[in-house]
């Protein structure tokens, strides 16, 4: 993993358009800032190695050191990467209608119980103001009960670990997307002296194909209806093929072909639509939109599904494998078509020059040769 | 308060020359005089402003040089002597008037002071004042020295009453901010009597409408009047001739110039070879006069600073003269001798005399000379032009530049003319990206803000002085609102035209004379026209960055008023509002990975870098204590706390730094 100063970060990463505003540069230091989903590097900083450079999903990425930090095992070419197992879910008694959750509620439930028991003393989520994501650190389950629901544009979350940190905070949660939990998973590599968790106690991936850049989906929905009035956003399951608004005046759609337009250059070199480099993953299971899906990665995040069943936070229940296979088979695709880009693009493993993945050439073979591509 | 009016006739005094000028207009009985602040011409309305009340005088810092020319014309038309004054480029705004006012004629005498800056040390341009004088017909004066400014002033006014027009007197930096000594003259009891007559014939010069129709008529009698004063000036005393008959090479020079050829013709100890032919009324040429040097000599040095100006008119003149006075050869601008760019000095007159004359000069030796060159810096501290310490903006550009980076859109500033031209140096982090005449940033501005048809997609933002707002901002403004341009007009009001001393302006609540004014209050002027209007403290600089990223984010004109007192207004001065420190136990120093943001970046002059401890240190004689580095450091380990002593207190902010957000 090659790190380098602010300035690389800047003509590697922003000037190439591959910044998806993770935050994960964002918060160390006077320097770099997001704002309305777009990060800028204020001055010059002058150094030649720096976190933000270390964090950046988008350059110089080591997916197998990342994996092997968490969950712990060697980078594959598994489509959803590692897992223990993989069921779907939803919030249970204790948690069931206490806000109004994208799907099933897994998440929200989960750090439900992840702060009532003690697991966790913060929690760096995203919440939402107008239309513009924010990161929030939370401190209890109302916290995470206002950050419900997702938010589709990229967000700097990565930006409030590091604030629970300089806040002082031990047991910090992460919930974020897949670029989002590759940066704090390459954060727990570089930390100096990290213990085996460090301060971040539990990371939560939510499934990701794509996200929007804030601005453009901003300025593509100001011109449709009143920003203020947006009370969520929603993907329905095809056909659709439409972005639908929720509003306090019912739904507006958007054709899905144009809001893709404000799908970031970054996201389309991402490999990883399910958050492998977690404790546990969740997203959306296809046609039923009251159920999640549900990953356990490592030891700590299947514990803590154990725990959430057993105290009545989570409802769980086998998932079709058709459903499975459906999943898998969207993550092969994601894989593949990424590695793809990145490779034409000159962003796969260059001998010379920034990088943005770096991935055993075997690995990307058989990425790519498992989809024909 | 200057004691100029109670020196006697014969006294001596030193005299800076912007002062000898006010003492003329003294002398010559001035009643009404008005000008705006422009270094090198702000000492002559401010040392009259100071001697309104024991003279008897109506003195004003107009709101532009065009109504200064406009207020002071007026009291000419109503028979009493006034006296315009502007720095050069206050000419340009001036010289719509001056047009219509040479088409008019004057009554009363009527003097404009035009100070030029040749090699611009104070200014971005190195306009010229002289070519004025051609493009408008009026005569033209140009003190050589200090005593010459005092006596050319008072004769001014004569001589535009002779010829019932006004007389553009011109100087430079060197001759308004040095000094000289100069003997007094009397100072009239005049009585001032202001009428204004108008029912007379339509087109009397004395009683009749002030006007330039009928042009051609009024025109003609303008050129008459102006061959009156080419008359007198063939036998001015302020035209002078040393040196030998028939020189080897005669040298026509004008100005402070003079003073440069005379020390440059002493050092070479060329006196027997080289006259020296002065010009103190330097347009319309004393023809006849200097046709008369002109025989005297086949090689001809014209000095002058910057475009060649004379030197072009002794040119048309000999050239038409060429059968009476024989052909000449020229040395000087055109030629090369001398450069068309910068302020003229006698090293550049002594390189041109010893190449021409072949005379071998050696100011240093040269071992002298490396030496000179090799010590003169050493051990002195590079220091780069900046923004005193606790200046308000240092604190504005902080926000506008971390915005405009924050907003992503690769926004730039469109500059104007005071402190703050300076934010296009690191001193204001390079923020400005255009810089031109007073008003000019919103006026190119509101064209950058109409440029969204054609692709561009950046923020575009203004920024003002107060003094320059009421200047010329105004009809850019004015201009940007009606056609709905896209742009944030950042008011930089410190209340005071604060560059050139802290003269009033119509922000204020006193005039040039100390007297009460009616204040006109910038936001509300902003509102009334139609814009979206904030106002902030710069020193609350994350407050005023989130405010100025809301605006960034809207269509059409927005303003926001950055209103903080200048660091060295006179309400200020010796007063800290906070008492700043560093907690060594919070501030990382060189393991903190900013890098020295606050010492390396911020650079106020009043946080410094101990490098013993490898840390940051207040330096208390430095600080003003205006509290901005402790929202800058990323740790917090800069702390503000209540000033005990005579400081004051400013309202807001907390007591304990905090982090930037």
């Amino acid at each position: 993993m090659q790190v380098r100063g602010g300035k690389a970060l800047v003509s590697e990463v922003q000037e190439k358009g591959l910044c998806v505003d993770c935050g994960g540069c964002v918060g160390l230091c006077p320097y770099f800032r997001s704002h309305r989903g777009r990060v800028a590097m204020l001055f010059d900083c002058g150094l030649d190695e720096g976190r933000c450079h270390a964090h950046c999903p988008k350059v110089e990425v080591d997916l197998d050191a990342v994996s092997r930090q968490i969950p712990g095992v060697p980078y594959t070419e598994a489509p959803a990467g590692y897992f223990r197992r993989m069921v779907k879910t939803r919030a249970g008694e204790k948690m069931v209608g206490r806000a109004p959750y994208q799907n099933g509620g897994t998440v929200s439930s989960l750090l439900a119980l992840a702060f009532d028991s003690g697991l966790i003393d913060a929690a760096a989520l995203t919440d939402r103001e107008g239309l513009i994501p924010r990161p929030r650190v939370v401190t209890d389950v109302a916290g995470v009960l206002a950050c419900a629901s997702s938010k589709y544009m990229a967000s700097p979350t990565v930006s409030a670990v590091h604030e629970a940190i300089a806040a002082g905070f031990q047991r910090i949660a992460f919930v974020g997307t897949p670029c989002q939990a590759t940066s704090v998973g390459q954060m727990r590599c570089q930390i100096p002296g990290h213990s085996e968790n460090g301060p971040i106690a539990l990371t939560i991936g939510l499934f990701c194909t794509w996200a929007l850049d804030a601005r453009a989906l901003t300025s593509m929905a100001s011109a449709e209806m009143d920003l203020q009035a947006i009370t969520g956003m929603d993907v329905p399951p095809p056909p659709a093929s439409v972005f639908s608004f929720k509003t306090q005046n019912g739904s507006v759609d958007i054709p899905l072909e144009r809001v893709r337009e404000a799908i970031p250059e970054g996201c389309r070199i991402c490999p990883d639509m399910t958050a492998e480099f977690t404790d546990l993953s969740v997203g959306a299971l296809e046609g039923d939109t009251t159920w999640n899906s549900l990953i356990c990665r490592t030891a700590a995040g299947e514990a803590l599904f154990d725990a959430a069943l057993k105290k009545g936070y989570l409802e769980a229940a086998p998932m079709d494998p058709a459903q499975a296979a459906g999943l898998l088979k969207a993550s092969a695709v994601k894989k593949a078509r990424a590695m793809a880009r990145a490779r034409e693009e000159g962003l796969l493993n260059n001998a010379e020059g920034a990088s943005a993945l770096r991935v055993e050439p075997a690995v990307v073979d058989r990425i790519l040769g498992g989809t024909g591509q | 308060m200057s004691h100029l009016h109670e020196e006697k006739p014969g006294n001596r005094r030193l005299c800076m020359g912007n002062e000898a000028i006010v003492r003329g207009a003294l002398e010559a009985g001035v009643a009404v005089a008005a000008g705006y602040p422009g270094t090198p011409a702000s000492e002559i309305i401010e040392t009259l402003s100071a001697l309104a009340g024991p003279m008897n005088l109506y003195v004003e810092w107009s709101v532009n040089e065009k109504v200064a020319l406009e207020v002071a014309s007026s009291a000419s038309f109503a028979g009493l002597r006034s006296l315009a004054v502007m720095k050069q480029p206050g000419l340009n705004v001036a010289s719509d008037y001056l047009l219509h006012l040479s088409g008019s004629g004057t009554r009363g005498g009527m003097v404009l002071v035009s100070a030029d800056d040749p090699g611009a040390l104070s200014s971005v341009n190195e306009g010229e004042t002289r070519p004025y004088a051609k493009l408008m017909e009026v005569p033209l004066l140009e003190p050589g020295d200090f005593q010459e400014a005092k006596e050319m002033t008072v004769w001014a006014f004569e001589l535009s009453e002779t010829i019932r027009n006004v007389v553009l007197l011109r100087t430079v930096t060197r001759l308004s901010h040095a000094s000289g000594t100069v003997v007094m003259g009397e100072l009239p009891e005049t009585e001032k009597q202001a009428r204004f007559k108008h029912d007379g014939f339509i087109i009397d010069p004395m009683e009749g409408v002030v006007m330039s129709p009928p042009v051609e008529w009024k025109h003609s009698q303008q050129q008459e009047k102006l061959k009156q004063a080419q008359a007198l000036f063939e036998t001015s005393p302020f035209n002078t001739y040393e040196g030998p008959d028939a020189p080897e090479l005669l040298i026509i020079t004008s100005s402070v110039c003079t003073l440069y050829c005379k020390e440059a013709v002493a050092l070479l100890d060329v006196g027997e070879r080289v006259g020296i032919l002065k010009l103190g009324t330097t347009w319309p040429l004393p023809e006849k006069w200097v046709k008369k040097h002109l025989a005297t000599s086949d090689t001809v040095l014209v000095v002058e600073e910057v475009l060649p100006f004379l030197e072009g008119e002794i040119k048309i003149l000999a050239a038409e003269s060429v059968a009476e006075i024989g052909a000449k050869t020229f040395y000087g601008k055109k030629e090369g001798s001398l450069p068309t760019t910068g302020e003229m000095n006698p090293d550049r007159v002594v390189a041109a005399l010893s190449t021409i004359l072949g005379v071998e000069y050696i100011g240093q030796e040269a071992a002298y000379a490396q030496r000179a060159n090799e010590i003169s810096f050493a051990g002195a501290p590079n220091r780069e032009a900046t923004f005193c310490p606790g200046c308000p903006h240092r604190a504005s550009f902080w926000s506008i530049n971390t915005a405009l980076s924050m907003d992503n859109r690769n926004g730039f500033v469109c500059g104007d003319i005071g402190c703050y031209s300076m934010a296009v140096l690191p001193a204001g982090f390079s923020t400005l990206k255009t810089l031109h005449a007073m008003g000019s940033g919103t006026g190119v501005a509101s064209g950058f803000g109409k440029l969204s048809p054609f692709g561009m997609d950046q923020s575009v933002v203004a920024v003002c002085g107060d003094s320059t707002f009421f200047h010329s901002v105004l009809p850019p403004l004015v201009n940007a609102i009606h056609h709905q341009s896209d742009l944030t007009l950042i008011v930089l009001d410190n209340s005071g035209t604060a560059m050139t001393g802290f003269q009033s302006h119509p922000g204020l609540a006193a005039n040039a004379m100390g007297e009460i004014a009616a204040v006109i209050d910038i936001p509300t002027v902003c509102q009334a026209l139609g814009a979206r209007v904030k106002v902030a403290d710069p020193f609350e600089v994350m407050k005023t960055r989130e405010l100025l990223l809301g605006l960034l984010d809207e269509k059409g004109v927005k303003v926001l008023v950055l209103k903080q007192a200048c660091a060295l207004s006179p309400e200020k001065k010796h007063s800290k509002a906070w008492e700043m420190t560093i907690d060594e136990s919070i501030c990382l120093g060189d393991t903190c990975g900013c890098n020295r943001f606050c010492t390396r970046i911020f650079a106020c002059p009043g946080l410094v870098w101990d490098k013993e401890k490898g840390k940051a240190h207040i330096d208390e004689v430095v600080c003003t204590g205006c509290g901005v580095c402790a929202e800058i450091c990323p740790v917090g380990a800069i702390g503000k706390g209540r000033a005990e002593k005579k400081g004051k207190k400013r309202a807001s902010g907390g007591e304990v730094s905090h982090l930037e957000s």
